[in-house]
């Protein structure tokens, strides 16, 4: 069960992979903005002067921050370990299938099943209680929103059967 | 005084049933984001925001800044009873809120923050009444290359004041830059940086971004610290409410001070959570009793209370006048003034004088209706953080992503909550600071507007930004202030070695 307890990452290693990761974004911005001109038109700068600018600052501050964690990263800190990566591996993981189901469903019925699946998996609720709570929550909303702000929510197959749209 | 007169007229437009009611409202949705953790003063403005589309301005500005104090007042509760600080800017008020609370006084602890937020807020107000005009007037003459100037300005405070690496600085406003540039060119109509991907040609707004950054990204950093509520009992004694209050006078020097450190933190976008924390060490270094910091001081309370509250309303100066905004709460508002179809800045002076003054007088208003609320509500909301986290946790993450989806009803927007989550807690825990992404997002658009008109002004040279006096002093201080890191390192380096040691030792 100590599944992944030993796993440690350093705070070097992450601090130069967001760095990276900044950095290709700024060449993303680059490379975009190029497709628009960066030169100078009739009517003053072109649409893509102001992202490749924007582009090339990211980049030089990124390498600069690589550079930085190089050489003053205290090399034995760490920015996560086994127990943190699980925890946030319970709370991350549902969320992106709470996502997934609500692009699928709808938000109020993947509300629904996240609160009611969490609770009675994580939380440990008697079934009766996680059920109550989810449906509960998920009508709260419908009422607020639909109801009293007159916002409309994305929905799925089951309030089409309902004929709730 | 004209201005006096336009603050009765603002009171009138305030003092209605309808906008007391929503005061009421706000404040408390603010006191419940402030309270949970996740949950804080710019994403809970975010998420109330869509649902102001169809209001008033002045209703809508009345809900939001309302909301807005609930939220800051709400962040020293739990920092007191439970040693976690709801809102980032009342970490400071832990330090010595927390302990006294411990040895028993809570309601003496909680009285201190709460009275002292409140003194915070209405200097800041009473700051903004007096000058906001004047501040409105002097930037009327303020033309495209002005306007670029003052953005460099608040955008270089960050770099040099902000506190955090000036290189993470940059790459985070640098991004939100970015983002803010994808989508519809407003000058030239074309449509950049969208990769070919459709659900990116309207842009990507700031909203969901400051959903994911602020309210999944923390989460994510709540959960992993394995968070576990061990509260203080929060029952509020009246006797020990009044007592408290009659022993406020004593702490005159430190509000004082912390007030004025606030109001420029405020007002400079240094925000309120680097005023509370100045703020707080400040009053340990000059404070008689400063060796008792840490075990339960009420003045260690009060100076960071004083100042974080200063701050956030006094952040509301620049944004009204300037247009620019003081802290990541202040952005979030601008960018609602703007899809109201408001132009933030001096001409909402001129324009909108029912608005601005309504505003301000809702301030004095809110803050009173914020600091009575949250004194009788204290139990209802310790209560609330008793709720298992399980529950808690997953309900914030669905408001987040409801939230997110009534900004423009596109489920692109959904994915985009979660990327901007991982980027916010990835930012967070590597100190790259978050606020000013969140501002660049926001201004974005404006700064490249002014910089592009003034380069059409003068056919493309730089030289346009010290063409006059003032433009040339705005962009001066700003290149100071961006290289203000590089400056004081030279100073040190220039400085006899034991003099700087004795700086670094103190």
């Amino acid at each position: 069960m100590d599944l992944g307890t030993n796993i440690r990452t350093s705070r070097l290693a992450a601090e130069i992979t967001v760095a990276i990761v900044t950095m290709l974004a700024g060449v993303a911005v680059i490379a975009g903005a190029l497709d628009f001109g960066i030169g100078w038109s009739r009517s003053g700068p072109e649409a893509g002067a102001f992202p490749f600018y924007v582009g090339v600052i990211i980049v030089a501050a990124s390498l600069g921050n690589i550079a930085h964690a190089l050489l003053k990263c205290d090399r034995a800190a760490a920015f996560i370990d086994g127990v943190q990566a699980r925890r946030i591996a319970t709370f991350f993981g549902p969320m992106i299938l709470f996502v997934f189901a609500s692009v699928w469903l709808g938000l109020y019925v993947a509300t629904a099943l996240y609160l009611g699946i969490v609770m009675r998996v994580q939380g440990g609720y008697r079934l009766v209680t996680a059920i109550a709570v989810a449906i509960a929550t998920s009508a709260f909303f419908y009422v607020v929103l639909e109801l009293w702000f007159r916002v409309p929510l994305l929905k799925g197959p089951l309030e089409a059967a309902m004929g709730l749209h | 005084m004209e201005n006096i007169a336009s603050l009765m007229h603002g009171f009138g437009v305030a003092l209605t049933t309808y906008h007391v009611a929503l005061m009421i409202m706000g404040v408390l949705l603010g006191i419940l984001v402030g309270v949970l953790p996740g949950l804080g003063a710019p994403n809970g403005v975010s998420l109330l925001l869509p649902l102001t589309f169809t209001m008033d301005p002045v209703s809508a500005i009345i809900l939001l800044t309302s909301m807005y104090w609930g939220a800051l007042f709400g962040g020293s509760t739990t920092s007191i009873l439970f040693n976690i600080p709801g809102e980032p800017s009342s970490v400071a008020t832990t330090f010595d809120g927390y302990p006294l609370a411990k040895s028993g006084h809570a309601t003496q602890a909680l009285t201190l923050a709460f009275l002292s937020a409140g003194l915070g807020a209405l200097i800041g107000v009473i700051l903004i009444t007096f000058l906001s005009t004047w501040v409105a007037n002097f930037a009327l003459r303020f033309s495209s290359p002005e306007y670029f100037a003052v953005y460099f300005l608040a955008f270089a405070s960050f770099v040099g004041l902000g506190g955090a690496s000036p290189l993470k600085t940059v790459v985070s406003m640098m991004l939100g830059f970015a983002f803010a540039a994808v989508g519809m060119d407003t000058i030239s109509g074309s449509l950049r940086l969208t990769f070919g991907i459709n659900e990116l040609l309207g842009g990507i707004s700031f909203l969901v971004a400051v959903i994911g950054l602020f309210g999944i990204g923390e989460l994510i950093l709540t959960m992993e610290e394995g968070l576990r509520f061990d509260g203080l009992k929060a029952r509020v004694n009246l006797r020990d409410v009044f007592a408290t209050m009659r022993s406020m006078p004593r702490y005159w020097i430190a509000i004082l001070r912390s007030a004025a450190v606030g109001c420029w933190m405020g007002i400079t976008p240094g925000g309120p959570t680097a005023a509370s924390f100045m703020s707080y060490g400040l009053a340990k270094r000059l404070s008689k009793r400063g060796k008792k910091f840490g075990t339960g001081e009420p003045e260690g309370i009060v100076a960071p209370e004083t100042a974080d509250h200063a701050a956030g309303t006094s952040a509301m100066l620049p944004m009204l006048a300037l247009g620019i905004p003081g802290s990541a709460t202040a952005a979030v508002m601008l960018g609602g003034l703007m899809i109201w179809g408001l132009n933030p800045g001096p001409m909402l002076f001129i324009e909108r004088k029912d608005f601005v003054w309504g505003l301000i007088a809702s301030m004095y208003l809110g803050n009173v209706v914020a600091l009575v609320l949250v004194l009788a509500t204290v139990p209802v909301f310790a209560a609330i953080l008793r709720i298992p986290f399980t529950i808690i946790g997953p309900v914030i993450v669905v408001v987040c992503f409801i939230g997110a989806y009534t900004v423009a009803s596109a489920t692109f927007d959904l994915w985009l909550v979660l990327a901007f989550g991982v980027a916010g807690y990835a930012f967070k825990k590597l100190d790259y600071p978050i606020a000013p992404m969140v501002l660049a997002m926001v201004l974005g658009d404006k700064a490249e507007d002014a910089f592009r008109q003034s380069m059409i002004m003068s056919k493309g040279t730089l030289s346009i930004f010290w063409s006059n006096p003032l433009v040339g002093t705005l962009m001066t201080a700003g290149l100071v202030l961006l290289f203000w890191p590089v400056l004081t390192q030279g100073i040190q380096r220039v400085l006899p070695a034991r003099r700087s040691h004795d700086l670094l030792a103190d």
